[in-house]
């Protein structure tokens, strides 16, 4: 018991008086997961959308596999990516493996198929004749798919949002691919990793509640936005 | 002169299932031409593919304009399709009909006055501010049609566009469709299963069964002289064949003055009061079922072994309630029937 009350004490004089270390891994790992979300929605989105709309052989499979996506294993995609990436492999020459470039191709390789099956999942809920009523108003193939996906605004605004909650929760492709250095690559997971290796628990659970506390307010915000819309 | 709308060898496939085959279909500059048809004929499939929104083969030209290639959007500029559901987009009435007016290139200063205009001719001007949830079904319908009309379309495809509203306020809005179809002089093709909506709004009509076209001609003379037993019925004539026919009192000695089979329209067949029903040529009938019509009542009828329906006004359930097994006497227009 003295071990969890003391933790919290530590954790709480951490947060308090503002502890350095902590709110610069707070910072990178907000811009890391930041750009791998933002990076997994440029790709993600298009992708959903077109899944959605578009008639070409092997939709039914492109979607099973990217439904199976949602559940990709962080380890699995950092393995991908660092073997890609590793010295000896394909884009070895490029020198990402242990940078935060490398943890965001990770992260966005894991948000990727969530937002794109999120994605499609929400346009493909919409009336079947929706698509059809755009087209029919003299719209082209930029603006139908930007109206569409105006139409399933919400939907796809929880699939950013979900994109994001798998990448800034994930330890093992960060740790892969980027190593843990400190002061590079160090994220808030992978820090309380190594904390709780060595005994710091007050230290990772500080680390824990800013996790937690990023968490909360993208999901306060998803929940604002809900509401609002809601009202309308 | 060059039709409003020219469609030859317009074929649609499903898998390896033609469900739309038609040769020809031309729509002439401000003519109203209603696709008539029962479920699955195909209606809707012509009108889509008319429209260049579902892939089909064949030649398709707008004002002489071909379809092909890159030409989509043109064309589809050139028209407007009202579907059966309003469609609105998540935001305004008014703002449905400036999106449309902005994809149409219309400078931006005229968008806000085009829409409160169409919004004030369809009779939703309260409305502007509504968004779709906030619309009743006609409300919606009303905004959807000024959405279409608003972007001063050459052609208009109007697919089954009053089909999912009440009673009353469809019939208020084909005949306010009327209205429109005649102020603006834009040409249209509607598609529809409804004989009385085809009646109000179209100059021609194009039976379709089977995704191919059984009949077509003049509104009345369609409505009035279906061409072939499958048309006959779809416009709800009892078919009889000849011999039946024949007994019945209904002219002709067998099939050499032409036909092989009678088709007797419901309005036709007319149920005799008390006083009347010693006449010669009243028939004995049993009511079969008894179904509702648009307007009143049909009653599904056994005469001598022949199926013939009988329509009868709402007003006339005052007088009798009719259920099945019920015996009721009949006469025949002959002067109505028609030679198949």
């Amino acid at each position: 018991m003295d071990l969890i009350v003391e933790a919290v004490q530590e954790a709480w004089r951490l947060l308090r008086t503002g502890d350095n270390a902590i709110y610069e891994i707070t910072l990178r790992t907000a811009v890391i997961t930041g750009f791998s979300t933002l990076v997994a929605a440029l790709i993600g989105l298009p992708l959903g959308l077109w899944v959605a709309l578009g008639r070409f052989p092997g939709q039914r499979a492109f979607v099973s596999l990217a439904n199976a996506g949602t559940g990709m294993p962080p380890v699995v995609a950092g393995l991908v990516v660092a073997m890609l990436l590793w010295r000896s492999g394909p884009l070895g020459a490029l020198g990402l493996i242990y940078t935060p470039y490398a943890i965001v191709v990770a992260q966005a390789l894991i948000a990727t198929p969530i937002i794109v099956a999120v994605t499609a999942g929400a346009v493909m809920a919409l009336p079947p004749t929706l698509h059809l009523q755009i087209r029919a108003m003299g719209a082209g193939s930029t603006r139908t798919l930007w109206l569409v996906a105006r139409e399933a605004r919400l939907p796809i605004l929880v699939a950013v949002m979900a994109g994001f909650g798998s990448v800034v929760s994930e330890v093992g492709a960060s740790m892969m691919v980027g190593g843990n250095l400190s002061g590079e690559t160090r994220v808030l997971t992978t820090a309380a990793v190594l904390e709780v290796s060595q005994g710091n628990f007050g230290t990772a659970l500080a680390l824990g509640f800013i996790l937690l506390a990023m968490i909360v307010a993208v999901a306060a915000i998803l929940t604002g936005v809900q509401y609002r819309a809601r009202r309308r | 002169m060059t039709a409003a709308l020219a469609l030859r060898n317009l074929r649609v496939r499903r898998g390896r299932r033609n469900v739309l085959n038609v040769t020809a279909l031309d729509v002439a500059p401000g003519e109203t031409v209603a696709v008539l048809g029962p479920n699955g004929a195909g209606k809707s499939t012509l009108l889509l593919a008319a429209a260049l929104l579902i892939p089909a083969s064949g030649d398709i030209a707008v004002f002489g304009e071909p379809a092909g290639r890159g030409r989509g959007v043109r064309l589809r500029r050139m028209t407007s399709t009202v579907f059966q559901d309003a469609g609105l987009l998540d935001m305004s009435a008014r703002r449905n009909i400036e999106q449309a007016l902005a994809i149409h290139s219309v400078p931006r200063g005229e968008r806000a006055e085009r829409a409160r205009y169409w919004l004030d001719r369809l009779g939703v001007s309260a409305r502007a501010e509504a968004r779709p949830h906030q619309l009743s079904g006609g409300e919606a319908q009303r905004v959807s049609i000024a959405r279409a009309l608003a972007v001063t379309p050459r052609f208009l495809f109007l697919d089954e566009p009053f089909s999912g509203l009440d009673f009353a306020t469809r019939a208020r809005m084909v005949g306010e469709m009327r209205a429109l179809l005649l102020e603006t002089g834009v040409a249209a093709l509607l598609a529809t299963h409804d004989h009385a909506e085809a009646a109000v709004l179209a100059d021609r009509v194009v039976v379709l069964v089977d995704g191919r076209v059984a009949q077509e001609g003049a509104t009345a003379e369609v409505l009035r002289r279906p061409a072939t037993a499958e048309v006959a019925r779809f416009l709800g004539f009892s078919v009889l064949d000849w011999q039946a026919a024949t007994a019945l009192g209904l002219g002709r000695e067998g099939p050499a003055g032409g036909g092989q089979a009678v088709a007797v329209p419901p309005g036709a067949v007319a149920l005799l009061d008390a006083g009347d029903d010693e006449s010669a040529d009243a028939l004995d009938a049993r009511v079969v079922a008894v179904e509702g019509a648009a307007g009143g009542v049909r009653l599904a009828l056994d005469v001598a072994g022949a199926a013939l329906a009988a329509e009868v006004g709402l007003e006339a359930l005052h007088v009798a309630r009719w259920a099945p097994g019920d015996r009721v006497r009949v006469r025949v227009d002959p002067a109505r029937v028609v030679w198949l």
